[in-house]
């Protein structure tokens, strides 16, 4: 059963086609549809929606940014949730992220997430309470009018003819399914429309689509089917009817703020010291000296205020955030887009700082004493490897 | 406690140095010291050197130094401490012989921070002051280490950017009369103000140009100074202040508290305070970091530096002059160089030789701060044995 949902549309682009920032990629945008997820099932209580804790969280996407490695740890981390919960890494679109909900137990966190054709995710939630998702047909055929393969390298066929007649079409008819639709995902809107009538329109076409889609007939409440495609495959799938809490984190698109990659040297990194502080940086954990309570960020052997060596405990800090002081960096950096703005910013009432970058601002003209959030992102590629931290996102971003 | 002399003082011009390495901007510093002696200087007499370097480009840096100016002889040490490694140097020559371990000693720094290309020296010098982790992958830059400090000073002083391009406005004056100097030509307010910008608040003129160029000094103990000169500029205080490393660690960002410490502990050790100071060379990378010098060595109150460059009172010809060199801004900013030249400049200014003169100087402190604004060096320097 879906218990909640939550969305995240990165800010940049436009209403029909988001794009990513240079601080995300789809284990950041997963993190954010994910956080809106379990919040909205924090704020009916999760006894309420049945949903627990969450047990297992299901990614789906075609774009994990470490095909090699995993995206596991960084996935949990950003999210909040304990090592031991089970990652499912799903190499699919549509129609996998609708029969990884429809599939799911209770407890699991299914996520859809893409940067191609159009950036964004959502999560779902599900529960033993909420609207109820059945399966009711599949077809596999094979297509290929647009190919990737292993190594990255992607093709098109060029006949958007031949994948509505000979694909999609073909393939809806072997599905041998009568009455309405109420949505079509993974298609164009062209091709979307000759299956149903009207329905939601979503900025994505990949495994966010379906989830996208979901949450917009979850408000509705009349419940339908839903038809999730990825060229000529489809997958079938009855929603029930009833509503349950959505969390949107989406804002009104603007341009792609104007900005300069200098190509240079890759940023080096020590992957002992990216493992020392792989925890606390992704959970935004502070030590806190069992002595005299003082909390570090990042952790430190002795204590900032009493010298305290004891092992210290761990404390989740605040995000909310102000700034203290910025410095706008203008001049080319080899291997970052300037200009980025650069914050010491202060959480809550914890006194603890934090320098990060600035996020989702057009500008970057965040002034002192500006309030915001530190939301989960990506602060480097380091040879090969994501750098996941936080940047701050000024309120006027987020309202 | 012996007392502790400069005897002589060299350095090579400050620049775009191409075609030198650090093995011949070494020796032909040496040799500008040596040659400044007044009554001659036999290189044997030198019993121990210290080399302070950030980088080193010509490979191991102590032997360098042993190396390429005939010192194959005697213990030889580099040393870093960011950009306060050249003070940090002449302190550490300081005890060598004021312990009475040695009589007479080289102090030499150099740096070429050309060296490498422009693309990949941002992240180079970043990957040496950085936590690697943490603050290492942020593009926390140069300029952005300081502007952060900057940015938090003009908000909580009365301070502007014109008041910091006052500072470049005057060291751009000071630097056109020395020879030595990278930058040797007048701008004004207007053009800094408009310059393109680096790093908010720091257009391209707010900033020290990148720099090549090494200097020497050599100490000598009250016991033989004699034999060198009857003018020498004894030091007379030295001081080193540290602070927390990370910048979300440091409460107040409008102050420098290693500046703060530094100058505590050499004021004391020379028994004066700012008042005293006639002429003073201090660590203006960017011009915002001159203003909080001000306010951190006591040559006025907190938030009151504005005030001083307003009414001209650190030009040549003011209050307290700073800078006559031109400073890190206009004569040039080769880390490990700086500080050693800083003294070169006072050398000069209190033996009454400088090509900027301030009238009459007796005493005279030279200041750095740097890393991730975390470190500090000062000397105090006079023409007062006692």
């Amino acid at each position: 059963m879906i218990a909640t949902i939550g969305t995240y549309l990165p800010r940049w682009g436009s209403a029909a086609s988001r794009e990513s920032g240079v601080d995300e990629d789809v284990v950041t945008m997963a993190v954010a549809a994910g956080r809106m997820a379990m919040a909205a099932a924090g704020r009916m209580a999760m006894a309420v929606v049945g949903a627990g804790p969450v047990k297992r969280v299901v990614l789906v996407t075609r774009e994990f940014p470490l095909l090699e490695g995993g995206n596991s740890a960084a996935l949990l981390a950003g999210l909040g949730l304990p090592r031991d919960v089970e990652v499912r890494e799903v190499l699919g679109g549509a129609p996998a992220a609708l029969e990884a909900v429809a599939d799911a137990e209770d407890g699991t966190l299914v996520i859809g997430a893409d940067e191609t054709p159009g950036a964004g995710a959502a999560a779902v939630l599900c529960g033993l309470e909420g609207v109820s998702l059945r399966l009711v047909g599949r077809v596999n055929r094979s297509l290929p009018v647009v190919t990737r393969n292993a190594r990255g390298e992607t093709r098109e066929y060029g006949d958007p003819r031949l994948l509505r007649e000979s694909g999609l079409g073909a393939s809806v008819a072997a599905l041998g399914l009568t009455g309405p639709v109420s949505a079509v995902v993974g298609a164009t809107g062209r091709d979307a429309a000759l299956m149903s009538d009207g329905g939601p329109q979503v900025p994505t076409g990949g495994a966010s689509a379906t989830l996208l889609a979901l949450a917009e007939l979850v408000e509705g409440g009349a419940g339908g089917r839903i038809l999730a495609v990825d060229q000529a495959t489809i997958t079938g799938a009855d929603l029930g009817s009833g509503t349950v809490s959505v969390g949107r984190d989406e804002v009104t698109p603007v341009s792609v703020p104007a900005g300069q990659l200098t190509p240079g040297p890759e940023i080096s990194i020590s992957l002992p010291a990216y493992e020392r502080a792989f925890e606390a940086k992704l959970r935004l954990e502070a030590a806190r000296c069992e002595q005299c309570g003082t909390l570090s960020y990042p952790a430190r052997f002795r204590c900032l205020t009493c010298g305290s060596e004891q092992p210290p405990g761990t404390v989740a800090l605040p995000r909310d955030a102000v700034v203290y002081t910025k410095a706008v960096v203008h001049v080319p950096v080899p291997g970052l887009t300037t200009p980025y703005t650069l914050v010491v910013a202060e959480l809550g009432d914890t006194g603890v700082r934090v320098l990060v970058r600035v996020t989702g601002s057009a500008s970057g003209q965040i002034e002192i004493g500006a309030t915001g959030n530190v939301v989960f992102r990506k602060v480097a590629d380091r040879t090969g490897v994501p750098d996941y931290g936080y940047g701050f996102l000024p309120t006027e971003v987020a309202a | 406690m012996r007392r502790v002399a400069i005897v002589g003082a060299g350095m090579t011009p400050f620049g775009e140095l191409f075609g030198l390495g650090i093995k011949e901007m070494l020796p032909m510093a040496v040799s500008d010291a040596v040659a400044s002696v007044d009554k001659g200087f036999d290189r044997g007499d030198i019993a121990a050197a210290w080399f302070g370097e950030l980088v080193t480009t010509d490979g191991f840096a102590s032997g360098i130094l042993a190396d390429s100016c005939g010192l194959l002889d005697i213990p030889v040490s580099r040393l870093e401490n960011a950009c306060a490694t050249g003070n940090d140097a002449i302190r550490h020559g300081v005890l060598g012989i004021a312990s009475g371990f040695y009589d007479v000693v080289l102090v030499a720094g150099a740096d070429k921070v050309r060296e490498t290309s422009t693309r990949s020296t941002f992240w180079d010098w970043m990957g040496l002051t950085r936590d690697m982790a943490w603050d290492f992958p942020l593009g926390l830059v140069a300029p952005a280490n300081f502007a952060l400090h900057v940015a938090r000073y003009l908000h909580e002083s009365p301070a502007t950017r014109e008041h910091m391009a006052m500072v470049a406005v005057k060291n751009h004056h000071h630097g056109v009369s020395n020879p030595k100097a990278q930058m040797r030509f007048e701008i004004t307010i207007d053009q800094v103000l408009n310059a393109p910008m680096v790093v908010e608040p720091f257009g391209l003129f707010d900033c020290t140009p990148q720099s090549d160029g090494a200097a020497a000094v050599l100490l000598a103990s009250e016991d033989v100074v004699d034999r060198y000169t009857d003018n020498p500029v004894w030091i007379r205080g030295v001081g080193l202040g540290v602070d927390r490393v990370m910048h979300a660690h440091k409460p107040d960002m409008t102050t420098f508290p290693p500046s703060v410490k530094a100058a505590k502990q050499a004021y004391a050790m020379a028994g004066v305070g700012p008042r005293d100071i006639d002429v003073a060379e201090v660590h203006d990378c960017f011009t915002g970091v001159e203003l909080i010098d001000y306010e951190d060595l006591g040559f006025c109150d907190r938030f009151e530096a504005y005030k001083l460059v307003e009414g001209g009172e650190t030009s040549v010809g003011g209050r307290i002059p700073v800078n006559p060199s031109g400073g890190l801004k206009a004569k040039g900013h080769p880390p490990g160089a700086t500080g050693v030249a800083q003294c070169f400049e006072l050398f000069e200014q209190l033996r009454g030789q400088s090509c900027n003169q301030v009238d009459g100087p007796r005493w005279a402190l030279a200041h750095n701060v740097g890393g991730p604004t975390a470190v500090s060096a000062v000397t105090i320097l006079s023409t007062q044995r006692a």
